[in-house]
């Protein structure tokens, strides 16, 4: 028996509630009296009880009354009746009431401690049950939607390393959470109230990561003015996030493996050794192994960093999660727009359910965005959805894994809706159409009109994130919504050339 | 039959220190006093709700510490059917008192002077 168990004693004749009290000190348990029926609902209110012993015959109300309010009020102890009136009539009721055993006055320690124990074991299993049954339909974990059997097994896996301190090496196609992942495996773990630092490998010029990383010092390279603190310093006792870690040179590949190895490093330009506890998590949408056998990842940092694999189901393995995510953003995105929207009608609903959604969650995030800021109505219908989902199937399948590097995809459908005029049906479904990115501009024309000028840095800015609105709005300092407007008068732009 | 069933208190002994035992016996008696006097004004004033709820704390308290005859004639003042006399029965009943109270009164002293 838990040596901590608490059990309530509900009896108001002295001699009976001292007896029960030195049996269950002699059992170690934790003990609470009270002498009547409403003090008894009042401790088990506030003190939860394991285990009660109802006596029936209370001053107040009955015992069986007591034990109907403690069910209404979702009390679960579990009840003992114990009573001097050990009639089949008396326990069958009991056992009606929700008693998980009975037990006649007087009794002796031995037949008091089998029930007892017996009673909190079934309590124990009653309650795992339930915990393993909210675990295995739960719809939403950390800052995920979602509960189909592909998600169940996610988090069931972050909860499983969260509490070690092994590196995990996260896989998915792009739109998939990987980030979302690696927030959750730190916010789950005992280091959620150390930082939790993410870094895109990406992203970063190959002449910046190590400084990314490691820090520098002043004067270490032209233009560090001070000194800086890196990614590995900054994530010091909680987690750092290495994000697309297959896209880091083979150069700065050594260097993170000594400081895997070690826990140590040197920052750019420095000469001592720093030392940090942090637990590093990884992502690549690429497949690691082959990247390894392609001689673009390091064998031995391969091992050091893949211990605890976690793969992201892409969206068209979740099933109905498509629809819970979809109308967890209609919520978020109308209420942020400031529109109507309720609930998407059955055949909309069943146009998300059928498309196959390469972009994953990202593009189902985009799709639903869109549908927002271009909309105003109770509920989605399937007329506003985007012409490639109205034509079902599938989308394109995105690769799981890619032995080259992969252009980000796409975070909407890639064909545009039929009745949508080309060009600005390009600009706003399909990258390949966007104007050139900010590293390769067309050469400006002289004194070109601000509007020009503004669509054309709100392409880039598109062109550069993959047409994912919502970072290109973060690149560029403005809210998404802002973008979907400006496409949408684009859009009716175009349409009006088109007529004239 | 003597007054306490000697198992019962035997049983107590060996589930539980002494002092825990010894401190039951002198609770019995104060219960016993109190549920006694209880017993007999809701008797004497007809009250029979207060009479049973009474009867029905003595008989717990009873059987908790083997005082059987006692015990027995509390579950007689109990029971809504029985045709007893209530200020003949709560007459009973303290007369069963008296011999549970003077056996258990040994039985505690001997325990009290047994260490």
């Amino acid at each position: 028996m838990a040596a901590a168990a608490r059990v309530l004693v509900v009896e108001d004749t002295p001699t009976q509630a001292e007896l029960a009290c030195a049996l269950l000190r002699e059992m170690g348990v934790e003990i609470r009296l009270a002498e009547c029926g409403a003090a008894g609902l009042s401790i088990a209110r506030h003190w939860a009880p394991d285990a009660i012993l109802m006596d029936i015959d209370l001053p107040d109300f009955s015992g069986f009354e007591a034990m109907r309010r403690l069910r209404a009020e979702g009390i679960e102890a579990a009840v003992i009746v114990v009573t001097a009136d050990a009639s089949i009539r008396t326990a069958v009721e009991a056992m009606r009431e929700g008693a998980v055993d009975f037990i006649a006055k007087p009794f002796a320690k031995a037949r008091l401690t089998v029930t007892l124990r017996n009673a909190l074991e079934k309590r124990a299993l009653v309650t795992e049950l339930r915990e393993v049954r909210a675990q295995l339909t739960r719809d939403r974990f950390f800052g995920f939607i979602g509960a189909s059997p592909a998600m169940q097994a996610v988090y069931r896996t972050i909860e499983s390393v969260a509490a070690s301190r092994a590196n995990v090496f996260i896989t998915g196609e792009s739109g998939t959470g990987k980030e979302l992942a690696a927030d959750a495996v730190h916010r789950a773990s005992p280091r959620a109230k150390r930082p939790f630092v993410a870094l895109n490998c990406g992203a970063i010029p190959r002449d910046l990561l190590e400084s990314e990383i490691f820090g520098h010092v002043k004067g270490a390279f032209t233009g560090a003015t001070d000194t800086r603190l890196g990614a590995a310093k900054q994530a010091d006792g909680g987690t750092l996030f290495l994000d697309e870690i297959g896209e880091m040179p083979l150069d700065m590949q050594v260097k993170l493996l000594r400081f895997t190895q070690t826990g140590t490093f040197q920052p750019v330009g420095g000469s001592s050794t720093q030392k940090v506890d942090v637990r590093i998590v990884s992502a690549t949408n690429r497949d690691p192994w082959a990247e390894v056998e392609a001689g673009r990842f390091r064998e031995d940092l391969y091992y050091r960093l893949y211990v605890v694999p976690l793969e992201m189901p892409p969206l068209r393995d979740r099933g109905a999660d498509v629809l819970l995510v979809a109308r967890h953003f209609l919520a978020s995105f109308a209420k942020e727009e400031g529109k109507r929207f309720r609930g998407f009608a059955p055949e909309a609903e069943a146009a998300l359910a059928g498309y196959g959604w390469p972009g994953n969650v990202r593009q189902l995030q985009n799709v639903v965005r869109n549908i927002v800021v271009l909309h105003d109505a109770e509920r989605v219908e399937r007329a506003m959805l985007p012409g490639m989902l109205l034509r079902g199937g599938g989308g394109r399948a995105a690769a799981p894994v890619a032995a080259e590097p992969q252009p980000p995809p796409e975070p909407a459908p890639a064909e545009p809706p039929p009745d949508t005029p080309a060009w600005t049906a390009r600009l706003a479904w399909s990258p390949a159409a966007a104007e050139p990115a900010p590293a390769a501009p067309s050469p400006p024309a002289p004194f070109e009109t601000l509007a020009a000028v503004e669509k054309r840095h709100i392409l880039a800015a598109l062109a550069e994130t993959g047409q994912d609105v919502p970072r290109a709005a973060t690149l560029l300092g403005i809210n998404p919504s802002t973008i979907y407007r400006k496409l949408q008068a684009w859009k009716a732009e175009e349409g009006r050339a088109g007529s004239g | 039959m003597n007054a306490i069933d000697p198992d019962i208190p035997a049983q107590l002994a060996a589930d539980l220190p002494r002092d825990d035992v010894v401190r039951i016996l002198r609770t019995f008696e104060e219960d016993l006093g109190r549920l006694a006097r209880e017993l007999s004004a809701a008797a004497g004033a007809g009250e029979a709700e207060a009479y049973r709820r009474a009867a029905h704390s003595l008989a717990g308290a009873a059987a908790a510490v083997g005082a059987k005859r006692l015990e027995q004639a509390a579950r007689i003042a109990m029971d809504r059917r029985d045709a007893t006399e209530p200020r003949l029965l709560a007459a009973r009943i303290a007369e069963e008192a008296a011999a549970a109270l003077a056996e258990l009164s040994r039985l505690a002293d001997n325990l009290s002077g047994s260490g």
